[in-house]
Parts: C-alpha cells; sequence; structure tokens
C-alpha cells in the first residue's frame, strides 16, 4: 500500500499553489517529516514534508503546476527498499539541503548512464518524452546541471544555451542533494504520458503552460458534453428597462437601507424568468432518454463569475420568492461564491440558468446550456439607446435604457415558437415594470 | 493552552551586520532548533552587506546588471533555493527573520502570518509618522501616498516581504529600507515588480519634511519600534481573561 502525500492546507485563503521544486526525485528514500516538495503561494514557500518514511513512488505534478489544496503530489511506498546504488544509503540518511554555503563546491554532473539517470526536471523529462528527444544529448542549465524544460526546448530547435547570469563561482548551489540514485522504476511501470489532443502544436520557446485546475477541467468536460448533448438554438429580443429603470431609482436607497444590499437588474431579469416559465414550462424542463420532464419546481441557476472560475449556485424555489427575497437570494449566494464558501448543495437541482456576465464589451452572446436543462438566458450590456416610439401619434426618436436578451434553448426539447413565446413573455414583463417592492 | 500565565512574544535578537549565506545558515539551524523544541519563537533583526540575491524563478530582465559587473563594485551575488524573484539588501535596512512555530501559535495560516508581518511594519511606520499601507494584491509595505506629503507618482515601497515554511515553522521574513542608498535598487527590478519605485523611512521624513536624524539614530529607533510592533504582533494571541 501507498501513502498518498497531499498538498495540506495551508491558511484559510490558501486554495492553491505552485509546485516551485521537487527536492526528491522518484525511486529516492526519504525520511518522514524530510520535505519534499516546495510550494510557493503568493510569497510564501512551503516546504511539503513527507507523511512517513519509504521509497518515492510516484511523483504526480510537476513542478510549475498549480495545485489546489488536496491534490495528491506523490506517493511514497514505505515498505520498500531504497534503490540498489552506492550513493542510495546516502541521501536516505541526509535530509534535502536547502540553500547551501556559497562556498559550497560545483556539484558534479551526474555520470551520463541510462538516460533516467540524467538529472532533469520532471516537465523537461515529459517534454523530452513527447518529443522523443534523449535527455543524454540535451545540455542542463538548471541547478546542478539539471535538464529544464527550456534546455529541452532550446535542444529541439537547435539553440545554444544561454550564458547565465547566475552561473558564477558563488552560485549557490540550491540544489538538491546529489548524486541522486537513479530511479528504479523501469520505463514499462511509469505512467504513461497524457494523451491529450494537441491537434500538433509544438511548444515553442517563451508559451506558457498552464495546467488546468480541477476546476478548469470540470467546466471544460461539461461545456463539450452540452454542446455534444444538445443542439443549440439562439434567439435573441430587445428589452426596453425604462421602467424597471424608473423603479429602480426610485427603491434603491430605501432597498439599501431596508435589506442592506444594492438593488441590481439581476433580480428584476430572475423574476420575470421564474413568471415567464409558468407560462412556458416547456423551458423548465430536462430531457431523460426518450421523455421529456417538465418540472413543478423551479430552482435558478445564476451564473457567477469567480476567481476560480464560473460557479453556477441555484435560487431555490424562486416561484415563491418575492422580488426582494429574490435579491437577497442572489446576494447572500454571490457573496458566498466569491467567498468560496458554496456547498454542493447550492449547485445543485437548478431547472433553468440566467447568466449576467458583466456590463462592458457583451452587445449580446449565447451562453451554452448548464445540463441537464433546456434553456439558459445570457443577459446583455445595459446602455441607452436611440429607439423609435410612437408619441402622441407621431413616431419620435427617443432615448431609453436598452438591454438584449440572448436565450439558448435545446432544440431537442423545445421548438421555436414557445422560445420566442418565452422570450416575449419576459420582455414583456420586464417592460410593464410591475414589481412589488 | 493553560491560558494562566501571558505568554510572551517572540524572543528578538539583534545580530548585527551578517552576510547572507552566514544569515541564511543561522536561520537553518534555528529552524531545526525550533522544530526539535530547543529554543522559543525567535525575531531575528540583521542587516545584510550589499548583496543581489536571485530566487529560482528570477527574470533575466529583472537583473539589469551583470553579476560581474555588480561584484566589481563590492555588490555579492546570491542565488538563493527559494521561489520569488531578485532582491537587494544593504547596511541601512532592517531584515528581520521570525523563526516562529505556527503550529505551536496555532495559526496554522500562512497568509495571516503574511499580514502580521506587514501590520507590525505599518505600526511600526505610522508610530514614526510615515503614512504606510498594504497594496491589495501584493505583499510588501507601501507608503500611503494620499496621506503623505508628496501623493503622486507610482507607488512607494518601503519593505519586502517573502517567507518560507517547514513544518510550520516560519523562516526569511522583511527587509524594511531605513537609511540604505537607494539607487543600490537600480541594478535590480524589485520583486520583478515594475513600475513600483523603492523607497525608505530617510527618503519618505525628507519628504515629509521631518527633522534630519543621525544615520544610526534612526536606525536604532526603527529597529527598536519594529522590535516593540512587530513583536507584539507575533506574539500568541492572547485568550480572553475567563
Amino acid at each position: 500500500m501507498s501513502i498518498t502525500v497531499e498538498l495540506p492546507s495551508l491558511g484559510e485563503s490558501v486554495f492553491e499553489g505552485t509546485v516551485s521544486r521537487w527536492l526528491v526525485s522518484e525511486g529516492e528514500m526519504v525520511e518522514v517529516d524530510q520535505p519534499i516538495v516546495e510550494v510557493t503561494t503568493d510569497k510564501v514557500d512551503a516546504e511539503i514534508p513527507a507523511p512517513s518514511a519509504g521509497v518515492i513512488e510516484q511523483i504526480l505534478v510537476s513542478e510549475g503546476d498549480v495545485v489546489e489544496v488536496g491534490a495528491v503530489l506523490a506517493r511514497i511506498d514505505p515498505d520498500a527498499k531504497p534503490a540498489p546504488s552506492p550513493s542510495a544509503a546516502e541521501p536516505a540518511s541526509v535530509p534535502a539541503a536547502p540553500a547551501a554555503v556559497p562556498a559550497a563546491p560545483p556539484v558534479a554532473r551526474p555520470e551520463a548512464g541510462p538516460e533516467r539517470g540524467v538529472a532533469a526536471t520532471p516537465v523537461a523529462r515529459r517534454v523530452a518524452e513527447e518529443a522523443e528527444i534523449d535527455l543524454r544529448e540535451v545540455e542542463g542549465t538548471g541547478s546542478a546541471g539539471r535538464v529544464t524544460k527550456d534546455d529541452v526546448l532550446r535542444h529541439q530547435t537547435g539553440g545554444a544555451a544561454p550564458s547565465q547570469p547566475a552561473a558564477t563561482a558563488s552560485e549557490a548551489t540550491a540544489a538538491a542533494p546529489a548524486p541522486r540514485p537513479p530511479s528504479p522504476a523501469p520505463q514499462a511501470t511509469r505512467a504513461p504520458a497524457r494523451p491529450a489532443p494537441s491537434f500538433g502544436y509544438e511548444l515553442q520557446p517563451g508559451d506558457r503552460v498552464i495546467k488546468m485546475s480541477p476546476m478548469r477541467r470540470i467546466i471544460a468536460d461539461h461545456m463539450v458534453y452540452s454542446k455534444r448533448t444538445s443542439p443549440h438554438v439562439g434567439t435573441v429580443a430587445e428589452v426596453d428597462l425604462s421602467r424597471v429603470v424608473a423603479l429602480r431609482s426610485q427603491h434603491k436607497k430605501s432597498f439599501q437601507e431596508k435589506y442592506g444590499t444594492s438593488l441590481t437588474f439581476l433580480p428584476f431579469v430572475v423574476h420575470a424568468v421564474v413568471r415567464a416559465l409558468r407560462d412556458f414550462p416547456a423551458l423548465n424542463a430536462s430531457v431523460v432518454e426518450d421523455a421529456i420532464i417538465e418540472k413543478q419546481d423551479i430552482h435558478i441557476g445564476v451564473a457567477t463569475e469567480t476567481e476560480k472560475g464560473l460557479v453556477v449556485p441555484v435560487v431555490r424555489n424562486a416561484d415563491r420568492l418575492s422580488l426582494s427575497g429574490t435579491a437577497m437570494a442572489i446576494d447572500e449566494l454571490s457573496t458566498r461564491a466569491r467567498n468560496r464558501k458554496l456547498t454542493a448543495d447550492d449547485l445543485k437541482g437548478g431547472t433553468f440558468t440566467v447568466s449576467n456576465p458583466g456590463r462592458q464589451g457583451n452587445l449580446y452572446g449565447f451562453a451554452i446550456i448548464n445540463q441537464p436543462q433546456v434553456g439558459i438566458l445570457r443577459m446583455g450590456e445595459i446602455s441607452k439607446r436611440p429607439v423609435v416610439r410612437t408619441l402622441e401619434g407621431e413616431d419620435a426618436i427617443v432615448i431609453r435604457t436598452m438591454m438584449y436578451l440572448a436565450l439558448s434553448y435545446d432544440h431537442r426539447a423545445v421548438d421555436g415558437a414557445p422560445a420566442n413565446g418565452f422570450l416575449y413573455r419576459i420582455r414583456e414583463l420586464l417592460e410593464a415594470g410591475e414589481f412589488e417592492l | 493552552m493553560d491560558g494562566s500565565s501571558p505568554a510572551p512574544g517572540p524572543r528578538v535578537e539583534w545580530l548585527g551586520e551578517l552576510r547572507y549565506g552566514e544569515a541564511l545558515e543561522l536561520q537553518q539551524a534555528a529552524v531545526a532548533d525550533r522544530l526539535a523544541g530547543r529554543c522559543p519563537d525567535r525575531l531575528l533583526l540583521l542587516e545584510h552587506p550589499a548583496v543581489v540575491t536571485l530566487g529560482r524563478s528570477t527574470r533575466p530582465e529583472n537583473l539589469r546588471e551583470t553579476p560581474d559587473a555588480l561584484r566589481r563594485r563590492g555588490v555579492d551575488v546570491f542565488e538563493v533555493g527559494r521561489g520569488g524573484d531578485v532582491t537587494y539588501h544593504a547596511p541601512g535596512q532592517l531584515v528581520g527573520y521570525p523563526i516562529l512555530d505556527l503550529d505551536a501559535l496555532d495559526r496554522r495560516d500562512v497568509h495571516d502570518h503574511l499580514r502580521r508581518l506587514e501590520a507590525g511594519l505599518i505600526d511600526a511606520l505610522e508610530g514614526f509618522g510615515l503614512p504606510a499601507r498594504r497594496v491589495p494584491g501584493w505583499t510588501g509595505v507601501f507608503v500611503d501616498r494620499a496621506r503623505s506629503a508628496s501623493p503622486d507618482g507610482p507607488e512607494r515601497k518601503i519593505a519586502s516581504i517573502g517567507v518560507g515554511i517547514r513544518r510550520w515553522v516560519t523562516f526569511h521574513g522583511f527587509a524594511l529600507n531605513v537609511s540604505l542608498d537607494l539607487a543600490g535598487f537600480d541594478a535590480i527590478v524589485p520583486c520583478g515588480l515594475h513600475g513600483v519605485e523603492m523607497t525608505s523611512v530617510a527618503r519618505e521624513r525628507e519628504r515629509e519634511g521631518a527633522r534630519p536624524l543621525p544615520r544610526e539614530e534612526l536606525d536604532r529607533a526603527l529597529r527598536e519600534a519594529v522590535a516593540r510592533s512587530l513583536g507584539s504582533r507575533l506574539a500568541p494571541d492572547s485568550t480572553p481573561e475567563a
């Protein structure tokens, strides 16, 4: 049984860190509490200690990777014996030396042996493997002559190693203990390189490789799944918000005083959507195998942008809420989203989604349906525009506060007529401006 | 926690001028001692002879002179095994290395530690009549320009912060510019922050039109102020009286 090394919690506001340096390599023997990897967050370098003595069986994240708290960094085999190497016993008893004295003698490059014996960063190894480059042919410029990703890329493009600004007499040999024992793991047992479809893109020098966080991965998978599952149709309505604007200005101050939160346009839109869903239940549905399920309950997901990515907390039973109740519920959820205090329950069970992606540079756009729902409404920017109105029998150009509302719907379940009817109903409700405050 | 007697803050030690490499060794030993429970929490205060330190992620463009050119000017160049970018130390800069066991203090939160360092330095500067603040998103202490005599221009950084943690024992810490010659910073882009100007207590006092103090007096005054304010910020959190 192997023991996993996870990124521990480093504080309440610390959610992830960047792997800055591995202090050990696969196959190396470690003692309990020996620092095995450094993780950087803001201006803090934290050394992560081994939770148990044993042999580093597998290193699962690379230098430069951003990892979340709780992510597995490595596996340790507590029962394994160190690699049969003359130098293997030594690093086992010497904790990884941190940045050492300036007078340390230059560290000899490890013997050019089998390729696994070449000192190289995990990223360099992966890049070399993908590009089928023999690491023995690459000149290492990292600490203690370690081969870095840049070295591999440079080798690939035929460039020469740059003169290092810091490779001088006082080079601090920030290196981990050397020489390293060669990994006992034979090629065959190594984790296979991840078969990510790269469509032939070759890494170029200077490219920044940003590994997807687990959250980004989930969002990406969901988007692909939704696009593949639902044939999306888009339709747009133009809404005159003048009455809502007037209502909002009239109640803004008292609302703030009464409820301690500002009154935005979003609750008006959500409230109108809820009422329209009552009239058009086809939009409050899911496709399950060969049936369409129309739901009685209305739970509205409100897409919210957070530092960490997109989340869609759900306003439950939104049809039972007043406008102010809706506003409060949205405010509470978005506050918790920003503070990352949402629970799994907050994100479950939505029956329709409203997305408000911000005001600027967003005339309108079509969102991807949040599965297993069949529709999503996306708010465009709110701005004053000249529009034609008939005033006292005369056509006139007047200035009104306008917004485009874009509906994406699943054509498997919903046809154009009910979708357009639904969108038109939302428009009517917002333009009538009959909201109780 | 027994809560019976008020626990003291870290033991403050003034080490004088110490070469960067020696100070690093001393810190390593101090961390090992603290981990083994052989010493209490400590706040090491010292100065370094002129030195440029390079982190592993230092980008070449953040060093404006070659290491050789720096050495010819008597500035040491030191490559540190830490993350982060380039820093500059010299006499007239108060360097502090708190060696604290955050686990024993029941404060297992690296950001909390950073914020305490900033708060302690801000207290000390404010006590000196210099308006100081944090800048959200950046670690370190900056002059609060809006409350200063010269509110215009770029952000002015007065103290840099960078921390290491080994099994919840802290090392590295802060560097507060007191009276050093700021021209030394011209060789580097501090912490890789372009568009930030480095400043010092002496420079800001000049701006504020404060009475000039002899350098040694200023250095000592700041050392004492920091020892006091940071000492209390880093002390164990007081438990309410029963």
